[in-house]
């Protein structure tokens, strides 16, 4: 039973704790550049709105891409939280987003076009490290089972250092943040209008923003999993984590995509690798 | 429902102004006055946005630019005419490329004043355009609701107003195919086709007593020629126009064929009519700008 | 089951034998029909019979055997000979004065007093690879058929049509795959392995322009570098043990079949174009599209894989297993990322098969249970969707007259069945849950367990793999242009074998967990006495991806309902139907796409020549190991 509870949970909290999240996310930035900000109810109200909007499309099949987006994010938290496997919730997680860039490309507009090729750019970006990510808890806890490696007695980012900074590294391009909004930005214009959501209306995008929530809070939920041995550390690291992302967002002005991938790439191999590679090294001795 | 109210997004354009409206239209967004506590974002982009914010007078540039837009917009949407020169073309109007404000293109919902108009002046008007948004969507959604009651009825000439409001919009997309001269819709005037009537059998597809669509024919002969079968763009692809061609066709019992004569250019309208059965049998240019076609179907 | 054997073997080189004096279309169709549907047949009944690790006896008299097969040998080194000396081909000629010249030796030394219990055998994994030689093998012959004959009647009228030949090789070649992987005896070993090598040689050489002939050439000589150290090997070990058979060399201490093995591993590594000797299989692509889809995806290059998993078990947990897993690690991360600069399609599967068979040969060189159950799985499935892809590629050459992807925006629009074909095709090449995902996941659990520092080749490589197979994909699914669809997308043969194809593709994930426990853990098991599996909860929670994959083209069912259609967003300044704009002084410009190819970032030249270093070094080192 207790398997189940986490996975019921999410599958119930998770849209309204990550709509919180990206409320606060608005109020905090907001409060960054000295400004009121919205409600911090308002993604709510935006998805409602979009709900109610008339469905425009260029190509008629675009849309079920997105449902099917929407679907397998949710499969893969509900993975995830069900305990399972590790690379397997990765994978899932791939096919997730390669719907979503399939849609994109479906939708047939030069902006989507070039969304859905840098959404692209960013998946290869953070994938190495994400994959380094499961690897290095597999090797400290000899599973990859998510629930293994929550029960497991010690504090991981203790062995995985390198391994949880790159792990953040990665967390700003899956968060679409600045400086790796490539693809589509929260902000105001921009030369790709959009990006990849360019051509998504009403419904379809209120979906693409559900399935945002969904993802950001399975992807915390794996902060998490670094200081799972300590609860409540384990929740304040999430939070925090989660601000510090609303934080470089600020700061930071976007990257092309050269410097992401090579950032994204030197990361995962000094940190991601590296840490591996200690651990291998301090295995064999 | 309160997401209307509290999540208007808008997207911006400059018709042609001096960008004194524009500078303040963006200053809504800085720290001092920040329309985002009232859940505004400026999206850029047609298909995220619920009003339309146009600044400048109307010039023949920005005319095909901002129906466009508004095409693209997905309904509901609400139209916001900021300062004077996108009211009514402002000290522009009479220059000689500009046709006047922003309803000269497109209907407009709210008229905001002001030389520049003030950032104050500007979140008032998208706050009325609000309003309107909530209050369109509601009739619209009530529409919809019954759109399975739709009610095809002969059309009187106490419907003409109506019609031709209708036909104003349903012809916008045409407007942009043939440009807004050579689409013949557009240029008719109540008295002409309330003379229609006297002619001509018109059909009418009705909810809740509001139009959503129309046609007409007239018997030529052994031959009916049926024109204007047209459906509000939010109500389109739910059968509406297949239901009122069927009706209008029923109109005229006796004859051994019937026409239709539309653009060349209006492929999608072409797919349509052959699906219901009818054939191209013939092309010829009509004006200089358009070619048409002429399409028949034999009664049994 | 001999005869089964030897029927499966000489079948198809009889039946070539027949289609080289055929030249009626008609005949060729109703002889090329009736020996795939045996060839079928006779796998499928090989897969249904129980096997075990049998050892056949020869029915024959040994020293006939041995006589045959020298003629034979004698045979094709002569005409490799007159090959390279009317191309003034220096390494050519030395290659083969010197493989066959210690071959000659041997036989004449050492073959009669070699121990030979048993020339044939068959054991599960004989029968996976005989079962993908024999489908996918005949699938292709169907599917040659018409492509060839559209090839000589539309595409190419300017080379010369030698149809008799290619089809009688397409069979020569079959027959040659079946003894390579039935045999037992070292030597019938090498005599099927350098058959192939010719077939090959000629096929790529087909059209007979000046690329072809070069890059025909490169094949060749690559190829006889890795026959030399075959012959090598054979020598050696036969010297030491006394035993001329591979199950013997298999179950050899290191101590005793290093040497050998690392030279067989170099063996397979040039069949199967692992870097440095990548650019043979990338030249190979001006051959016709049936030849790349059988011998440069499907089957012979798996042939070189298949000897290095049958290696495994020797050089496990031995330097020269990490010499070889790296040369496999540093070719997936190289083919994966100079995938992503091509922008031509059969180059681009190339590098893909490249990477994929370094993925198979990294599995070898760990050599660990667990790995070469990997191994085995990513053999099955890529050959059944790399192959598809192939067969997909070749249709729409022929249609729109081009192979490069950037001509293949529209795809779906002007040719639905084939890009749906192709998506499926590529689905399975990354995308959970289908079947080489599966496989990577079983790669990348193998090399953690093993050594979890090589997994940094995996996740790279897989990331750039990702990147190349999703941007083809998006481009087969946009429609700027709404263009005509083309009339008469497949002919009768080319259907039979792309939807058989895309059917298998769903099998083999469908069926996965049979085939598993059916044919990959036994032979395993009966190797290491020990296996791996995926798990059960994995299993069901694959299935449950596999549903909602499928629910995919079942929500069509709802297609466009309840949408209004609009033209994209071009700044407002769209031109009717079409993807265009109106731009400054009111010219008119085109919204023209490409996909990127990152090419500021992977230089493809830099890359193989880096990878060429690097690997040539390992190679090097890992034969002076395996010597020491």
């Amino acid at each position: 039973m207790s398997h189940w509870l986490p996975l019921v949970i999410y599958l119930a909290i998770g849209p309204i704790a990550g709509g919180l999240l990206a409320g606060w996310d608005r109020r905090i930035s907001a409060r960054m550049q000295s400004r009121r900000g919205p409600p911090i109810l308002q993604p709510f109200y935006d998805v409602l709105k979009l709900c109610q909007k008339q469905n425009l499309v260029v190509r008629r099949g675009q849309n079920f891409y997105v449902l099917f987006f929407l679907l397998l994010v949710i499969f893969t938290g509900g993975l995830f939280f069900a305990g399972s496997d590790l690379l397997l919730v990765i994978f899932a997680l791939t096919l997730a987003a390669v719907f979503f860039v399939l849609g994109a490309y479906t939708a047939s507009s030069p902006y989507s076009f070039i969304g859905a090729e840098r959404e692209l750019i960013q998946m290869m970006a953070y994938e190495p490290m994400i994959l380094l990510t499961a690897i290095g808890m597999y090797m400290v806890t000899k599973s990859f089972s998510v629930h293994d490696i929550a029960a497991h007695g010690t504090l991981l980012v203790l062995a995985l250092p390198g391994i949880f900074l790159g792990f953040v590294y990665a967390l700003e391009i899956k968060f679409r943040k600045s400086p790796f909004d490539l693809s589509s930005s929260h902000h105001a214009h921009q030369e790709l209008v959009r990006g990849i959501t360019t051509e998504f209306s009403g419904r379809a995008l209120a979906m693409i923003e559900v399935a945002h929530w969904y993802e950001n809070v399975f992807l915390l939920g794996w902060v998490y999993l670094f200081f799972a041995a300590w609860p409540l550390l384990g929740v304040a690291a999430s939070l925090l984590v989660f601000g510090f992302v609303i934080f470089v967002d600020n700061v930071f002005a976007r990257l092309k995509w050269r410097a992401t991938i090579r950032g994204a790439w030197a990361v995962a191999l000094a940190l991601g690798f590296g840490n591996i590679l200690a651990l291998s090294l301090l295995h064999h001795w | 429902m309160a997401g209307f109210k509290k999540s208007p997004w808008i997207i911006h354009y400059d018709a042609s102004s001096c960008n004194g409206c524009d500078i303040e239209t963006l200053a809504c967004l800085t720290p001092l006055f920040d329309v985002e506590r009232l859940g505004v974002v400026n999206t850029g982009n047609p298909k995220h946005a619920d009003i339309f914010v146009v600044t400048g007078a109307v010039n023949e540039q920005s005319k095909s630019v901002i129906r466009n837009l508004y095409e693209q917009m997905p309904e509901p949407k609400v139209v916001v005419a900021v300062g004077a020169c996108a009211s009514t073309g402002g000290i522009f109007r009479q220059c000689y490329n500009i046709c006047g404000g922003v309803d000269c293109v497109i209907p407009v919902d709210v008229y905001v004043p002001g030389c520049a108009a003030r950032p104050e002046a500007i979140i008032d008007g998208v706050v009325r355009a609000v309003g309107v948004l909530e209050e369109r969507h509601r009739a619209m959604a009530q529409i919809g609701d019954r759109i399975d009651q739709t009610q095809y009825l002969r059309a009187e000439k106490s419907d003409a107003p109506q019609i031709l409001a209708l036909q104003y919009v349903a012809y916008q997309p045409d407007a942009q195919v043939y440009g807004e001269a050579n689409v013949p819709p557009l240029q008719q005037t109540l008295e002409e086709l309330e003379r229609d009537f006297e002619r001509m059998v018109f059909v009418k597809a009705e909810v809740n007593g509001r139009l959503i669509g129309s046609a007409r024919g007239c018997a030529n002969r052994q031959a009916a020629e049926l024109s204007r079968v047209m459906v509000h763009p939010y109500f389109q692809g739910r059968g509406i126009g297949h239901l009122l061609l069927t009706k209008i066709e029923l109109a005229f019992p006796g004859v051994q064929s019937l026409q239709i004569v539309i653009g060349n250019k209006s492929e999608q309208n072409l797919r349509w009519l052959q699906r219901q059965g009818y054939q191209a049998v013939q092309t010829e240019p009509s004006t200089p700008a358009t070619t048409t076609v002429h399409l028949h179907k034999e009664c049994k | 089951m001999l005869t089964l054997l030897l029927l499966l073997i000489l079948v198809p080189f009889a039946a070539g034998a027949c289609l080289l004096g055929v030249r009626s279309d008609l005949l060729r169709r109703i002889l090329v029909a009736a020996v795939t549907l045996a060839v079928c047949c006779g796998t499928v009944t090989l897969v249904v019979l129980p096997t075990g690790v049998k050892l056949m006896g020869p029915s024959l008299h040994h020293h006939w055997f041995s006589l045959a097969s020298l003629a034979i040998e004698i045979a094709m080194a002569l005409y490799v000979l007159y090959v390279g000396v009317r191309a003034r081909h220096p390494l050519i000629v030395a290659l083969i004065l010197a493989q066959a010249g210690l071959m000659i030796w041997f036989e004449f030394k050492l073959g009669s007093h070699l121990e030979v219990a048993g020339n044939l055998f068959v054991d599960k994994f004989a029968v996976i690879m005989a079962l993908i030689n024999g489908v996918v093998g005949g699938g292709i012959c169907l599917y040659a058929l018409d492509y060839m004959r559209q090839y000589h009647q539309g595409a190419h009228p300017e080379i010369a049509d030698r149809r008799p030949l290619f089809f009688a090789l397409l069979f020569v070649f079959m027959g040659a795959m079946f003894g390579l992987i039935f045999a037992n005896n070292l030597t019938w070993l090498m005599i099927f392995w350098e058959m192939t090598t010719l077939c090959s040689f000629v096929l790529i050489g087909y059209t007979q322009t000046d690329e072809a002939k070069r890059n025909a050439l490169r094949a060749l000589w690559m190829n006889l570098a890795g026959g030399l150290a075959f012959a090598v090997a054979i020598v050696l070990f036969c010297r030491h043990s006394g035993s001329g058979e591979l199950q013997t060399l298999i179950a050899s201490k290191p101590s005793l079949a290093l040497l050998p093995a690392a030279l067989l591993c170099f063996a397979g590594i040039t069949k199967s174009a692992q870097l440095p000797f990548s650019s043979w299989l990338l030249g190979a692509m001006v051959a016709p599209t049936p030849v790349s889809a059988l011998l440069h995806s499907s089957t012979m290059v798996k042939a070189g894989v298949y000897l290095v998993l049958r290696m495994a078990p020797v050089i496990a947990h031995t330097r020269v297993g990490l010499m070889v897993a790296l040369v496999g690690g540093l070719t997936f991360v190289i083919g994966s990322f100079a995938a992503i600069t091509t922008s031509e399609a059969k180059r681009v599967l190339a590098y893909s098969t490249v990477a994929n068979l370094a993925l198979i040969v990294l599995c070898g060189g760990l050599g660990t249970a667990e790995a070469v159950w990997a191994g085995v799985l990513l053999i099955i499935f890529h050959a059944v969707a790399k192959c598809l892809l192939f067969l997909c590629v070749g249709v729409v050459e022929h249609k729109l007259h081009s192979r490069d992807i950037e001509a293949m925006s529209g795809l779906i629009q002007k040719m639905p069945r084939v890009a749906v074909m192709m998506l499926i095709g590529m689905a399975g090449m990354f995308l959970a849950p289908f079947g080489m995902l599966i496989s990577k996941w079983a790669v990348l659990k193998a090399v953690v367990d093993a050594s979890p520092t090589l997994s940094v080749f995996i996740v790279f490589g897989s990331s750039a793999t990702l990147f190349f197979w999703a941007k083809w994909m998006g481009k087969l699914l946009e429609v700027f242009q709404p263009g005509e669809p083309v009339k008469s997308e497949l002919a009768l043969g080319e259907s039979i074998a792309i939807y058989g194809l895309a059917a298998a593709t769903f099998c083999a994930c469908l069926f996965f967990p049979l085939i598993s426990s059916r044919f990959v853990e036994p032979y395993v098991q009966g190797v290491y006495g020990q296996s791996a599996s995926l798990g059960q909860g994995n299993l069901i929670i694959m299935g449950l991806m596999m549903v909602i994959v499928l629910l995919f083209p079942i929500s069509f069912i709802h297609y466009g309902r309840g949408v209004k259609v609009v033209e994209p967003y071009m700044g407002g300044a769209n031109l009717p139907s079409n993807v265009g704009f109106l731009g400054s002084a009111g010219a008119t410009q085109s919204a023209v796409t490409h996909n990127y190819y990152l090419r500021a970032l992977f230089n493809e030249a830099w890359l193989s020549r880096w990878g060429v270093i690097f690997c040539a070094g390992l190679l090097a080192a890992m034969v002076v190991v395996a010597w020491l």
